[in-house]
């Protein structure tokens, strides 16, 4: 889309540059003829030469997936609460919460919640018509194939697949997957508290507790990922602070540090009072988030 | 004269760049389309994101990696796709980045141009294991693309025949 926009830019540019050689005046110096390459120069620099270090990170279902499988219990009260999505008027909390809803789908939706899972699907909706993504949602055709397949979890899944995968399509094509990581953190924040909550709340919580610290490893590559200079013109500094803060504080655990000096050591275990503190920190980022 | 000479200028260079971004336009498309046969051969696993990494192709040697997260109880296939390759590069996965002297290098292939190849993470687990005493599982991993040196290739302004790009769509096992 991008390129078809600068084509017929790059086109305009020179038949009005021909147009105007055409019924102006004779240049005094044919050598002084000269054409702007910039936007060419762009192109070339946004697109066709990728950073010598990258990464991917996980799809919000394939997080809500992990947690299951780690045996992550479903708890309604869990959620962040979709009223609270047209409160959200500012650009970087928009972006934020559609991260944090994307989660909650996944969450409500592998969990075999449809209904509550459609609510996260409206307020997602709303939220890309707010940051500029509402292309990704427009087709009604999404939301009448949920309604139409609520009571089978599998077809949920695959429409699911089908979102993530429109809006990653539509971030390259716009050349926005700098904002990606807006949406990420947010989605990695409430990933982090259902698993708090659980962990809170669930006397079986091994498995969650682990899969927690597994996430943890992440968090590096989303810090980076916010720091993207064209990211610069959000006021993301709290943001990036809060998450610099809980990562200096797990990388400071004397769990974390045993952990990493242990080669064979398969699973991080963190100390309850370790726990606490990370869970605190996550529950107070989380709540700065989904605020209105 | 003057003015013909310009004119036959300006409509070279609109000529030019038009065709430079249609170029552009149909390389993109193409990976479109080769990112939906590369999806295509992550089945039955579940479709998880992509990552195209674009590079030119220049009188030096270049390197460019791709992390990606394993996570516990997880089953991954990486499906890549180098049909958008004018020549071929050489794919490393290891267990560490390149900044790390001693990491453990788990597979390596060439031949992608024009092709599509399927890796999974259980066979890079079992040479992990394999090379490695001690070890458990694989927690990251991390994909190099080596792109030889191209000689005679234009560094800074490089042509469509000097453009790649390699495509790397991941899925895991629900």
């Amino acid at each position: 889309m991008k390129l078809s926009k600068l084509a017929i830019g790059i086109v305009a540019l020179g038949i009005g540059a021909f147009l105007t050689s055409c019924g102006g005046e004779e240049p005094s110096d044919i050598n002084t003829v000269e054409v702007d390459t910039t936007a060419e120069d762009e192109l070339d620099a946004d697109l066709f030469e990728s950073p010598d270090e990258d990464y991917h990170l996980p799809s919000p279902l394939q997080v809500a997936s992990i947690f299951k499988k780690s045996g992550l219990e479903y708890n309604s009260d869990a959620t962040s609460d979709v009223s609270n999505a047209s409160n959200h008027t500012e650009e970087l909390k928009q972006m934020l919460n559609f991260g944090v809803y994307s989660a909650d789908m996944a969450y409500c939706v592998l969990n075999e919640q449809a209904n509550e899972g459609r609510k996260f699907l409206t307020a997602i909706t709303d939220l890309a018509g707010e940051i500029g993504m509402e292309a990704v949602f427009e087709n009604e055709d999404l939301m009448r194939r949920f309604d139409a397949n609520l009571e089978d979890k599998d077809s949920i899944e695959i429409l699911m697949i089908e979102i993530h995968e429109r809006t990653e399509e539509y971030m390259e094509e716009n050349d926005m997957q700098h904002t990606s990581a807006i949406h990420f953190a947010g989605a990695w924040t409430e990933g982090m508290y259902l698993g708090v909550y659980d962990f809170e709340n669930n006397q079986n919580k091994d498995g969650v507790g682990a899969q927690l610290t597994e996430q943890m490893a992440i968090l590096g590559n989303i810090i980076k990922g916010l720091k993207d200079p064209r990211n610069s013109g959000t006021e993301l500094e709290w943001v990036i602070s809060d998450l610099e803060h809980i990562q200096t504080t797990f990388d400071g655990f004397d769990s974390v540090n045993a952990f990493y000096e242990d080669e064979s050591a398969e699973e991080l275990t963190l100390q309850d009072n370790e726990f606490e503190e990370l869970g605190s920190l996550i529950k107070d980022l989380r709540a700065k988030i989904t605020e209105g | 004269m003057k003015k013909t000479l310009t004119t036959l200028a300006i409509f070279g260079l609109v000529v030019l760049f038009a065709q430079t971004a249609s170029n552009l336009t149909e390389f993109k498309e193409n990976i479109a389309t080769q990112k939906a046969e590369a999806k295509d051969e992550l089945k039955p696993y579940r479709f998880d994101g992509s990552k195209v990494t674009y590079f030119n192709f220049k009188t030096y040697k270049q390197t460019k990696e791709v992390e990606i997260y394993l996570f516990n109880n997880t089953d991954y296939r990486f499906s890549f796709n180098g049909k958008s390759l004018p020549n071929d590069i050489t794919i490393q996965i290891y267990d560490k980045d390149k900044t790390q002297a001693n990491r453990v290098l788990l597979t390596e292939f060439n031949g992608i141009q024009g092709k599509n190849k399927v890796i999974e993470s259980s066979a890079l687990n079992e040479a992990y294991k394999s090379k490695k005493s001690n070890a458990t599982r694989l927690k990251r991993v991390f994909v190099d693309y080596v792109i030889p040196a191209t000689p005679g290739a234009e560094n800074k302004k490089p042509t469509m025949k000097e453009r790649g790009a390699i495509i790397l769509v991941m899925g895991y096992k629900n």
